[in-house]
């Protein structure tokens, strides 16, 4: 047997491309059915648990999915948002704690969430370095952001401009990084979390500059009544320090200001039930439970599965004729070769031994190469898989 | 030695027939297989060498009876005892030439590759003036080096028998000149048994025993 790997060895190292060819199609028909395993494994464990970690779930009516996509995921489905006073209504009814979330930012290409230091126990996210969020400015950044940005407290990290060209538009915020988080293995790790008030001076809903009770005149263009009117040399700051913090302010309400989504903590099961009860006949908003939607997208996922596996199939039947005819126009073509062989001395059996160590050689090294490609995305591509299915969705 | 008596022998698919009343070709000895294309010189080399089975009669070859051998047993037989060079070489595009050399030994549990067969490789080689070839792939070679090389690969396993099927058919004069000496001084070397297939009536001088196999054929238009 040593003799004829080492003889199907040769001939396939000889013909290297055509051997690459051929085991790379094996590869890819035997890949796919482990890459749709580790695709619904993904989906099974890590979105349904997230999910199911979440008991309620209040927003705008619309698409639940896309509430429940945008909220936990935080993956930009464009959602309308709720007021502050939404989340001030949950937390008035002693029923539940509300923990308000607002999405929509990004910086350097990662979600910039704002939300309360609640957020955090609810999701049991535990500082690595550093410390909590503590005031107007700072941001605690993720695990996979920390180390693909190569942050530690100390930082800085800038809002990306949402209207680049718009002269009169929201500019960045520097945002001073106070912690980063230990790995969640969660869409938390890919997150920078703010303050949800700091997310609104993103948002350029709040804002700061230097005092205008104590601005030079080139500045002011007049005061009447105690209103105080200023030119564009008005300083605006675009980072929030010790120093100028005071400045910021909000005009109007904090509780008319917009957040994506609330995720609602029931004191128990009763308080839950009631909670949702009081949203039925609600014409604005939805409360939903997070785990059934996923589960709605789970069975849609199936069935796109059902028909991948059909497709995959029909592709695989059509590789594996396709092994078939090469091998066998290559032994045609080796007609010589063979003849050769049983003149010498060599058995049928012996010969038939070759060309099986070839094939076996290619498959072998197809499954190896399939199995490592489907551990490596199930090991390695959980997040590249989450994303795939949630902007997908 | 080989010795046939009365041996017939037909294609299933019709044909020709042959008929072998006797012959005998001692040991050690030079021995040509003359006739017209189509006459069955491969078909005699191939029944003394148990590729093909006789319908009838003897074969007796290096003190093998090799017509009541079994299939498997006739391999063994023949993988151990006889020597091929084929016309056009049968060279393996994907081995080096020490390891087309060295082929035989690939093929067969009776043939042990250890060191004594590739220092008899090297040895070969080195005697054929091919040495410096050995890494090389045969596409690397001219036609007269392959030819060594094919040489070498039937000398390997130190045969009885060597049979060569028109060995020098695709040479040019020179180089088939040359690459028959190297046959010739190995098999007197090394005392084999040498039945060569050839149209070149020229070189039959260098022959001890001559066999016109058309004399056997039955049925030859």
């Amino acid at each position: 047997m040593n003799d004829s790997l080492y003889l199907a060895w040769r001939y396939l190292s000889h013909h290297r491309a055509k051997t690459l060819l051929l085991v790379l199609s094996l590869s890819v028909f035997l890949g796919l059915p482990l890459v749709m395993r580790a695709m619904s494994a993904v989906i099974q464990q890590s979105l349904m648990a997230r999910a199911q970690s979440t008991p309620l779930l209040l927003g705008k009516k619309g698409s639940s999915l896309d509430l429940v996509v945008e909220a936990l995921y935080f993956q930009p489905k464009g959602i309308e948002a709720l007021t502050a006073s939404d989340a001030d209504e949950i937390d008035g009814t002693g029923l539940a704690q509300a923990i308000p979330v607002r999405t929509g930012l990004l910086a350097r290409q990662f979600p910039v969430v704002g939300t309360s230091l609640d957020y955090f126990s609810f999701r049991g996210l535990r500082i690595a370095e550093g410390r909590a969020l503590g005031t107007l400015g700072e941001c605690v950044v993720g695990a996979e952001v920390a180390t693909t940005l190569g942050l530690e407290p100390g930082d800085s990290l800038l809002t990306s401009p949402s209207t680049l060209f718009d002269l009169a538009g929201v500019y960045p915020l520097k945002l001073r990084v106070v912690g980063t988080l230990e790995p969640s293995y969660a869409p938390d790790d890919r997150t920078v979390f703010v303050d949800v008030k700091t997310a609104w001076v993103a948002e350029g809903l709040g804002h700061g500059h230097q005092d205008l009770a104590t601005a030079s005149g080139d500045v002011v263009l007049k005061r009447k009544d105690g209103a105080v009117t200023a030119n564009a040399k008005l300083v605006q700051y675009n980072e929030i320090t010790t120093e100028n913090a005071d400045g910021f302010h909000f005009h109007g309400a904090p509780s008319s200001y917009p957040v994506s989504a609330v995720i609602v903590v029931p004191n128990d099961i009763k308080a839950g039930v009631l909670l949702r009860g009081r949203f039925v006949g609600d014409d604005a908003r939805q409360l939903l439970r997070p785990a059934q939607v996923v589960q709605g997208l789970n069975a849609q996922i199936f069935r796109f599965e059902r028909v991948l596996r059909i497709i995959v199939w029909t592709v695989g039947l059509a590789t594996a004729l396709m092994f078939v005819l090469v091998m066998v126009l290559s032994w045609r073509l080796r007609a010589d070769e063979l003849r050769t062989m049983t003149r010498l001395g060599c058995s049928r059996w012996k010969a038939v031994q070759i060309m099986g160590a070839e094939v076996f050689l290619m498959v072998g090294t197809s499954v190896a190469l399939a199995a490592f490609l489907g551990l490596a995305i199930t090991h390695y591509g959980e997040t590249w898989l989450q994303n795939l299915v949630l902007r997908g969705s | 030695m080989i010795e046939l008596r009365d041996v017939r022998f037909e294609y299933s698919e019709g044909g020709f027939s042959l008929h072998v009343p006797e012959l005998r070709i001692p040991a050690g000895t030079r021995a040509a297989a003359i006739g017209p294309s189509g006459s069955g010189k491969t078909t005699l080399l191939n029944l003394i060498s148990g590729i093909e089975r006789p319908r009838g009669g003897q074969i007796e070859t290096a003190g093998t009876r090799v017509d009541a051998l079994s299939p498997p047993a006739r391999r063994s037989f023949r993988i151990t005892t006889v020597g091929f060079v084929f016309q056009d070489f049968l060279l393996l595009d994907y081995l080096d030439v020490l390891e087309n050399i060295l082929y035989p030994y690939r093929l067969h549990h009776d043939l042990r590759l250890d060191d004594d067969a590739r220092a008899r490789a090297q040895r070969l080689a080195a005697d054929l003036g091919i040495e410096r070839m050995l890494p090389r792939r045969p596409d690397e070679l001219s036609q007269g080096e392959r030819q060594r090389v094919a040489i070498a690969r039937a000398l390997v396993t130190s045969p009885k028998l060597i049979l060569a099927d028109e060995p020098t058919g695709n040479l040019d004069p020179a180089t088939k000149q040359q690459a028959l000496e190297l046959l010739f001084e190995q098999c007197d070397a090394l005392s084999m048994t040498l039945l060569m297939v050839t149209h070149d009536h020229g070189l039959l001088d260098r022959f001890g025993h001559v066999v016109d196999v058309s004399a056997f054929v039955e049925g030859l238009p």
